[in-house]
């Protein structure tokens, strides 16, 4: 491990995870992403395509289930464990980082309401699952509402004209589903189970929406082109559409009741685990670039022994500490803490989105002309660390939102 | 006006409801396995219980403890919440339970809970506290 290690309450667990994580982000999730990244996004997903074997050993560590109560079978790992493991995980690849992160999602809102059914159903065989073959998604985002479904606590939540395009009416004893997601959903192309955002009582705006957690494999879901993309091409993204794609009654978890803070507390925790990506993808930049700096001689010298060099160095270490530190916070609190202060999830996501990109431009710059090449990973980096400030919600959005949150007009 | 009269009516309820969860054969094994410290905050009668999974024992009123879970309701919510009529992710939307503590040991309380969901009515109803 390259940096010291602040915390010095760490348990040897939690020393030994970080280490073992490091190793396989470094050996085995770096090297496949590289190689996915040079394919065209319908390759990404195929059969044969080492996506799969890369998903495959994820599983077989069981990093899919670090959110899944040991209580069935899961990791059930602590808040900062759950920190350091998608941090080391990033540091590799924040691509299959996310893809094994949303992988759980069923499963994770199974266990908020425990139902018999709910817990055969969805977490039982994912916890057991080793081979990558269950994978789920977070189906928030809609061609024409992205960001703003993660604005519960501003007013436009409530504005009637303003309602999800993904409707859910309900018929007898279950939901039929119609619209679609965006092209932005995670796994989307995929996964074969979904938590998938819906609209129930559009009077209510956004805030009249509802949660269900719903098989894809079924007449009636169909998906769209794999997408194509600046960054984290190892990801797979994409639409799915509904039509008439039925979701039984009890598997319509969170109804307009509750879905306005249920919204806040998954804002709150995703964005959160975004914090601990992105600490580790502007490490992986940084590292990059010391590396660099250590063996490229310009002007007879090492460029490290360039004093701006140096600095500029100095700088990017300065602001990983701060996201490292501010983020582990964040996650601790906001995962220990129902309801959660979203605000500083939001806070730890902007903040260290925005380090990951200005590292991996810094350490792009350092690099000089080698580091716009393909034979280095830093423009990778950069450009996957550009998708980080619009991902899980664009950073000017969540800031509205936080701020809201902050300075309430009913205050 | 509250489903329990005063503190004493609401800890003879809920310590009857915590002593039978802990001796359930397969939940208690599970939560002594657990090594959770379930602290619970009640206003409306005032109160405070204890639930300490290590001595596997049921305390009603303060206790020199630390929690690993801390639940802070009313008397009304929580017993809604074993007859089942306030769920989880509605009576954390309203306010009405607030938790801390490391949301994996919450989650994983949920699930042992069953047996307490089942027996509550009938110990509402033996002491004399309205179930419909």
């Amino acid at each position: 491990m390259n940096y010291t290690e602040l915390n010095m309450e760490l348990t040897d667990e939690q020393i030994a995870l970080k280490e073992n994580v490091h190793k396989f982000a470094v050996r085995v999730l770096r090297p496949a992403a590289i190689e996915l990244d040079k394919l065209a996004p319908e390759d990404v997903i195929k059969k044969d395509s080492i996506y799969w074997d890369v998903m495959k050993k994820i599983y077989e560590n069981g990093y899919h289930t670090i959110l899944i109560p040991d209580e069935y079978g899961g990791l059930g790992l602590d808040p900062l464990s759950i920190h350091i493991v998608f941090e080391e995980l990033s540091y590799g690849s924040v691509g299959f980082a996310v893809s094994a992160g949303v992988a759980c999602f069923s499963a994770f809102f199974a266990s908020m309401v425990p139902d018999d059914d709910l817990i055969e159903r969805f977490i039982l065989p994912f916890v057991k699952c080793n081979d990558a073959s269950i994978l789920s998604c977070w189906a928030i985002t809609e061609p024409d509402h992205g960001s703003d479904k993660l604005m519960p606590s501003s007013p436009f939540f409530h504005d009637p004209k303003i309602t999800q395009g993904i409707k859910a009416v309900r018929k007898r004893n279950e939901w039929l589903i119609n619209g679609q997601t965006s092209a932005w959903v995670s796994n989307g192309t995929i996964a074969n189970e979904a938590a998938l955002f819906v609209g129930i009582d559009p009077s209510m705006g956004m805030a009249g929406g509802g949660i269900c957690l719903m098989d894809l494999d079924q007449p009636g879901v169909t998906r769209g082109k794999p997408l194509d993309k600046m960054g984290q091409r190892e990801l797979p993204q994409g639409e799915i559409f509904f039509d008439n794609a039925v979701v039984p009654d009890e598997h319509m978890i969170v109804d307009q009741e509750s879905y306005e803070m249920m919204t806040d507390t998954t804002l709150a925790i995703a964005n959160a685990c975004m914090g601990s990506f992105f600490t580790g993808v502007a490490r992986s930049a940084y590292d990059i670039a010391v590396g660099y700096a250590r063996e490229r001689i310009q002007g007879g010298k090492r460029l490290i022994d360039h004093p701006t060099v140096k600095v500029k160095l100095f700088d990017m270490f300065k602001k990983i500490e701060l996201a490292r530190s501010y983020s582990r916070s964040a996650i601790v609190y906001n995962m220990s803490n129902v309801p959660p202060k979203t605000e500083y999830s939001i806070a730890s996501k902007i903040f260290c989105t925005q380090t990951a990109y200005e590292t991996a431009s810094d350490a792009l710059q350092i690099m000089g002309g080698y580091g716009l090449s393909k034979e280095y990973p830093i423009e990778k980096i950069f450009r996957d660390a550009r998708a980080g400030l619009i991902e899980d919600g664009s950073n000017d959005s969540l800031a509205l939102s936080a701020a809201y949150l902050l300075y309430s007009e009913n205050e | 006006m509250a489903v329990f009269s005063d503190t004493e009516k609401m800890y003879e309820v809920l310590g009857e409801l915590f002593e039978l969860l802990l001796n359930d054969p397969a939940a208690g094994k599970k939560f002594k396995e657990s090594n959770l410290v379930i602290k619970f905050i009640i206003n409306d009668p005032d109160g405070m219980l204890w639930v300490d999974t290590n001595e596997m024992k049921v305390i009603c009123g303060s206790a020199e403890l630390k929690p690993t879970i801390e639940m802070t309701l009313s008397g009304d919510s929580c017993h809604r919440f074993w007859l089942q009529q306030l769920k989880l992710p509605v009576a954390l939307a309203k306010g009405k339970i607030k938790a801390k503590g490391p949301m994996p040991k919450i989650l994983k309380l949920l699930p042992l809970l069953k047996p307490a969901y089942e027996a509550y009515p009938g110990i509402a109803e033996k002491h004399n506290i309205p179930v419909n």
